[in-house]
């Protein structure tokens, strides 16, 4: 389903990616585990192809970086779910417009869009928070809208960089075992993390990466 | 997709309220470019017209050879008529120039002499479209050629130094009106350039979750709209009640073409376009 083969891919500086081979296959749970800087966030930026190799290629969902299109970025896009350390919400607009926001820019409608955010807020536990501002909420609960308005588009993979990084030890394991739910239900998830507690004591698929070389 | 349309607007107005100063600012600007470029246009209407008048005030003489019949006249007539860019040819015999030598100079002139020295000759009118200096000549050198043609007068120079004038004039004036409609451009760019910069995490957060370009873009390309619009429209109402006032005062000292709103209208329009257009293409490449 994603395949990174022999990626290289080199920022102007000089920094970046060295030799990445990675692969995820449908249903999947990966960690990416690395020290700061080694790469994992360029990493994902290949998968949703805001970066490109100088050689290798990266292949996701029948796209391949060697022959994908300009324009087919956002179609590809909308196949992935994709969640950050900073969450990077919408603070102006309530945790359903937030939601929504993925649905109205891929042009759903209106009864479409409610159904789907209504249902997807409660599978991350949120229902009854849908119309609090997005700045009200805790970290954790921030955390979680920013994982509903990606499963909003039934991705067939969450990239998740760094997730926990801003929350504390009890949110933290709140949203790994969300994450864990997710892919129970037969989501893959890819999640990019420097700490390696996160998987201790969890059966998963690992892969290590060192400045720019995954191992 | 409608539903997708009925976002931009509202999106494109939201960005308007957003930068509400240097939205006022750029819509300030193109009024007022559009004001005095509505002044340019009135001025060259105006100019134009006069130039046209006088050019239609010039007519050709030409002077018929003594020896010829009212015969060969009537032919040389007809062949004249034929000719290319003429609108009217009207015959004046030598007994009609001796009338119109007495109104003018207020003597007869069997006063002065015995016999009647005025020439007959062809009064020529050009159609339209070739009173201009080159196409004239042309008109000119034709009718010249003709068997029983003599002379011909005609104001060569005057209408050469007036289309000079003229052509001086329209490229000073297209050169100060190229200059503002430039600066309303890049005025509603810089606009626009601001409402994507306050918005570039918005705009990070549409590339993540999958929107196109056009749909990021659109937005901004309405709000452009609407600023030329809102522009247009002012300078459209200002120049219509201005010249009202003006019509009042003095009747019939300016003639307008009344598309001239709809000129203003359409042309703020295309400034809020181009300068929107340029904003993107520098800020938002995606
Ligand atoms: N846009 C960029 N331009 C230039 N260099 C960059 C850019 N983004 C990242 N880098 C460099 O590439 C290297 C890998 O960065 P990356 O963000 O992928 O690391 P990371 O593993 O995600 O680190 P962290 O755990 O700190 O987030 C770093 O040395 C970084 O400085
Ligand atoms: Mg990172």
């Amino acid at each position: 389903m994603i395949e990174i083969s022999n990626v290289r891919a080199k920022y102007p500086g000089g920094e970046g990616l060295d030799m990445i081979n990675l692969s995820v296959k449908p249903g999947e749970f990966v960690y990416l585990i690395g020290p700061s800087g080694a790469g994992k966030s360029s990493v994902l930026k290949l998968i949703y192809m805001d970066i490109f190799p100088q050689s290798g290629y990266v292949k996701v969902d029948g796209y391949n970086s060697l022959t994908i299109k300009k324009r087919q970025i956002p179609y590809l896009r909308r196949r992935l779910g994709i969640i950050f350390q900073d969450f990077k919400l919408l603070t102006d607009r309530t945790v359903y417009d937030n939601v929504a926001f993925s649905l109205h820019v891929t042009n759903t409608r209106r009864q479409e869009i409610k159904r789907r955010v209504l249902r997807v807020l409660a599978e991350v536990g949120l229902s009854h928070l849908r119309s609090k501002m997005s700045f009200e909420l805790s970290g954790g609960e921030q955390q979680r809208v920013a994982i509903a308005r990606a499963l909003v588009n039934e991705p067939i993979i969450l990239l998740a960089d760094e997730i926990t990084g801003n929350l504390d030890p009890a949110s933290e394991e709140e949203i790994v075992d969300l994450l864990e739910k997710i892919n129970a239900k037969g989501t893959a998830i890819l999640m990019a993390t420097h700490d390696d507690r996160l998987v201790r004591g969890r059966n998963r698929k690992i892969v290590k990466i060192i400045k720019g070389r995954t191992l | 997709m409608f539903s997708g349309i009925i976002y931009s607007i509202a999106e494109g107005l939201r960005g308007l309220r957003r930068a509400r100063f240097s939205t006022t600012v750029s819509v300030f600007t193109i009024f007022l470019s559009l004001i005095i470029i509505a002044f340019f246009l009135i001025v060259i209407f105006n100019v134009r017209f006069i130039v046209l008048q006088i050019q239609s005030r010039m007519e050709l003489e030409a002077f018929i050879d003594a020896s010829f019949s009212e015969e060969q006249i009537e032919i040389l007539k007809s062949q004249i008529e034929d000719l290319q860019g003429i609108e009217q040819v009207n015959y004046i015999s030598k007994e009609k120039a001796a009338e119109i030598f007495r109104e003018q100079v207020g003597h007869d002139i069997f006063e002065i002499l015995d016999e009647n020295p005025l020439p007959a000759s062809f009064q020529i009118r050009l159609k339209p479209e070739y009173r201009s200096a080159a196409l004239a000549k042309q008109v000119f050198e034709n009718i010249l050629s003709l068997d029983g043609i003599d002379e011909i007068i005609y104001r060569h120079d005057l209408l050469v130094l007036l289309e000079k004038y003229m052509h001086i004039f329209m490229l000073i004036i297209a050169s100060l009106g190229g200059l503002l409609a430039l600066s309303s451009i890049i005025l509603v760019s810089n606009t626009i350039k601001l409402v994507i910069f306050s918005r570039r995490k918005i705009i990070e957060i549409m590339k993540l979750v999958g929107a196109t370009r056009g749909f990021i873009r659109r937005p901004y390309i309405v709000e452009g709209i609407f600023q030329g619009f809102f522009g247009g429209g002012l300078a459209a109402l200002f120049v219509y009640f201005v010249l009202k006032i003006v019509n009042i005062e003095i009747p019939d000292l300016i003639l307008i073409d009344q598309r001239i709103y709809w000129v203003l209208v359409l042309l703020g329009i295309i400034f809020g376009f181009m300068g929107s257009i340029i904003a993107l293409r520098k800020f938002l490449r995606y």
